[in-house]
């Protein structure tokens, strides 16, 4: 398999990209792509500065590897996926994808079908629609305040701003331009949603809360610090 | 309200407008340069001529001019904060673009050489 081309993948997939950050998941990421590759095989991991060997974990599974030289956070990692993928040849669609597991290959197989169908340009994934049950209930208080706080999510008609599982196209990929390095990353998307008008819908996603993967949530002390960056963010 | 109140209230929206227009370029640098000697004067003069320094305070509605000194430099440290945060947050980005140009170039590099590795041979060498 020549890694100069797209693969061929199963069912018609090789015009999609999905971007993997990564930091610190040497454990689990090896097996996430073996699960994710069949289906998607055109997949770019950013290894974000980890000290773990992940960098290690990706070589050789067919995934490709972009690696920053130190650790900038998971807003930059996403954007320099982005930009590597929409070089690529062939790529008209893109995932972001979590590497330690919570994300369903079923979930982004139902959001990319629904960008080739209808008139979308973004799909984000909700765990709020449906059964909201194994989301943690401190996490759900958490995002639905977030949600209520925001005008402009309101607006927009999103339930789960801060879902990691986003299906774009590449109107979406060409204007992306995460500015902020860390996780006020969300804001920042759905902001150029609501400014660049592109055509959002949310697709009911179960995520997948391991204790693993619980046990490097999201904290929510840094809850304190998206919302402060969110208000100083310039606006250019 | 006092005529320090308002004053003071003044000052804040002015600078915060001023500041977040300007802050980064080489014109608001030298302003901030500008306000940072008045305010190095001002307290030199105040140090030198307490008196002066409290006619003037009760004249904006303050008790004694210390503490009119004493709300200048609040002032004035607010926004130097603010100002210091904002430059951080811009030099971050900076280097972030630059981490990311070193990266990509990186991952273009392996992948030209991993397709070179698998290619056929050259059609054109072929006579």
């Amino acid at each position: 398999m020549t890694r100069s081309e797209p693969a061929d993948g199963a069912q018609g997939n090789s015009d999609v990209w999905l971007v993997v950050p990564v930091f610190n998941e040497t454990r689990v990421i090896r097996s996430v792509l073996a699960t994710v590759l069949p289906t998607f095989p055109n997949i770019v991991c950013v290894d974000d500065g980890s000290t773990d060997g992940s960098a290690d974990q990706i070589r050789g599974t067919g995934a490709r590897l972009v690696r920053h030289p130190i650790n900038l956070g998971q807003g930059a990692a996403i954007q320099t996926g982005v930009e590597y993928a929409r070089k690529q040849r062939g790529a008209r669609y893109f995932v972001t994808f979590d590497a330690d597991g919570q994300h369903q290959v079923d979930d982004v197989r139902r959001m990319v079908t629904r960008l080739r169908t209808e008139p979308l340009d973004i799909v984000i994934g909700t765990r709020f629609r449906g059964n909201a049950d194994d989301v943690p209930l401190v996490k759900r208080l958490v995002l639905r305040t977030a949600v209520a706080l925001s005008p402009r999510i309101r607006r927009l008609g999103l339930t789960d701003s801060h879902n990691g599982l986003r299906a774009f196209n590449r109107t979406v990929a060409d204007g992306m331009d995460i500015t902020s390095n860390g996780m006020v990353h969300s804001p920042e998307i759905v902001a150029m949603i609501d400014v660049n008008r592109w055509r959002v819908a949310e697709e009911p996603v179960s995520i997948l809360y391991t204790d693993y993967s619980k046990a490097k949530g999201q904290s929510l002390l840094n809850g304190v610090n998206i919302v402060f960056d969110s208000a100083v963010r310039r606006r250019h | 309200m006092t005529i320090i109140k308002i004053l003071l209230i003044l000052a804040v929206i002015g600078l915060a407008i001023f500041l977040l227009r300007s802050h980064g370029t080489s014109r608001g640098g030298a302003y901030l340069k500008i306000g940072m000697a008045v305010f190095l004067a001002f307290a030199a003069y105040a140090v030198i001529r307490p008196d002066d320094l409290t006619w003037v305070a009760m004249q904006l509605g303050v008790g004694r001019g210390a503490d009119l000194l004493l709300y200048a430099l609040v002032v004035g440290f607010g926004f130097f904060a603010i100002s210091t945060y904002l430059r951080f947050k811009e030099l971050e980005l900076k280097y972030a673009r630059l981490a990311r140009a070193v990266a990509i170039n990186e991952a273009e590099q392996v992948d030209l050489r991993a397709a070179a590795a698998t290619r056929p041979h050259d059609p054109q060498s072929r006579s």
